[in-house]
């Protein structure tokens, strides 16, 4: 992993059932992430993804190119644009710095309506031996 | 922004005021996961994230899934004690009434582990405000989630939110 690296463009397509199963399986039981006439009835477009997800997906697109045995030691981000369904999430990203074993990498992950998320992702490389560092 | 009238001051102070009482409760409302770290709550997130990580498969925890472990459920709600409920109930009071979250910044210590046990702490750490936003006029929340197994710190998370009245009713 080298600075300057470009993590090939993941899309992703934003589909109710996405918005839902991801924000179940997070255990985040707010209504505007699962039932549209609620979400409606508080000013939303529709049901948007939560930010449990925006994280978990971040960390499988830096993971599946980096690799599973990548360690991610943080992710920060900071939260715009709601991904709401039938939109498509556009996730690009390229490695900023590395030291010490340790690499950053800026994401961001677009929308139609802009970015729904930016950030950055710390991970620990494995050395030589193939042990963590 | 400066307050535009002295009652609005006054609510300003009160606010400040609140924030500062809160964050010297410090880490506060310590609370168990319902469950243990476990398998099939870990293939629910993996099927729902489409993540095949293998890793997932052989006793480790997804970094991500941190804060999953001790969400508070259906119907679940924060403790009265909880530092980040209590700031926007005051926000609330005070006419504040939207949210939005705006940082969400997490660490990991260490992957955690199938059948380990975590709780985690609520400390407030900021509030800052009033500032005119895209959103409306409002005040930064920050607050920092400390998830433990026994002693050790395993994950940190500083949560950003965005509490103001929204621009159309402003």
């Amino acid at each position: 992993m080298n600075v300057g690296d470009q993590i090939p463009v993941w899309e992703v397509p934003i589909t109710p059932t996405l918005i839902v199963s991801t924000a179940i399986a997070t255990r985040d039981f707010q209504d505007v992430h699962h039932d549209r006439d609620l979400a409606q009835s508080h000013g939303s477009k529709d049901i948007f993804m939560n930010i449990l997800t925006s994280t978990g997906l971040v960390e499988r697109y830096v993971t599946d190119w980096a690799g599973p045995e990548t360690d991610v030691r943080g992710i920060a981000i900071r939260l715009g644009a709601p991904a709401y369904p039938y939109d498509t999430l556009s996730f690009s990203g390229a490695v900023t710095s590395v030291e010490d074993g340790v690499a950053v990498i800026s994401v961001t992950g677009a929308v139609s309506l802009g970015d729904h998320v930016v950030g950055t992702v710390k991970v620990g490389l494995p050395d030589r031996a193939g042990s963590l560092a | 922004m400066t307050a535009a009238s002295p009652e609005l001051g006054a609510t300003h102070d009160l606010i400040m005021a609140e924030a500062e009482r809160i964050k010297a409760l410090g880490e506060a409302a310590e609370r168990e996961a319902r469950d243990p770290v476990n398998q099939p709550t870990i293939n629910n997130w993996l099927e729902a994230m489409g993540n095949t990580n293998p890793r997932f498969h052989a006793g480790e925890a997804p970094p991500s899934m941190a804060q999953v472990w001790t969400m508070y459920g259906l119907g679940g709600k924060p403790p009265e004690d909880d530092p980040l409920h209590g700031m926007m109930k005051v926000l609330t009071d005070a006419g504040y009434t939207a949210v939005l979250g705006t940082n969400c910044e997490q660490d990991y210590h260490r992957y955690l582990q199938v059948g380990e046990q975590v709780r985690v702490t609520t400390a407030l750490d900021s509030v800052v405000g009033p500032k005119t936003t895209g959103m409306g006029t409002g005040y930064f929340v920050t607050s920092r989630n400390t998830w433990y197994v026994g002693s050790e710190v395993v994950a940190t998370m500083l949560f950003r939110v965005l509490k103001f009245i929204p621009k159309a009713s402003a």
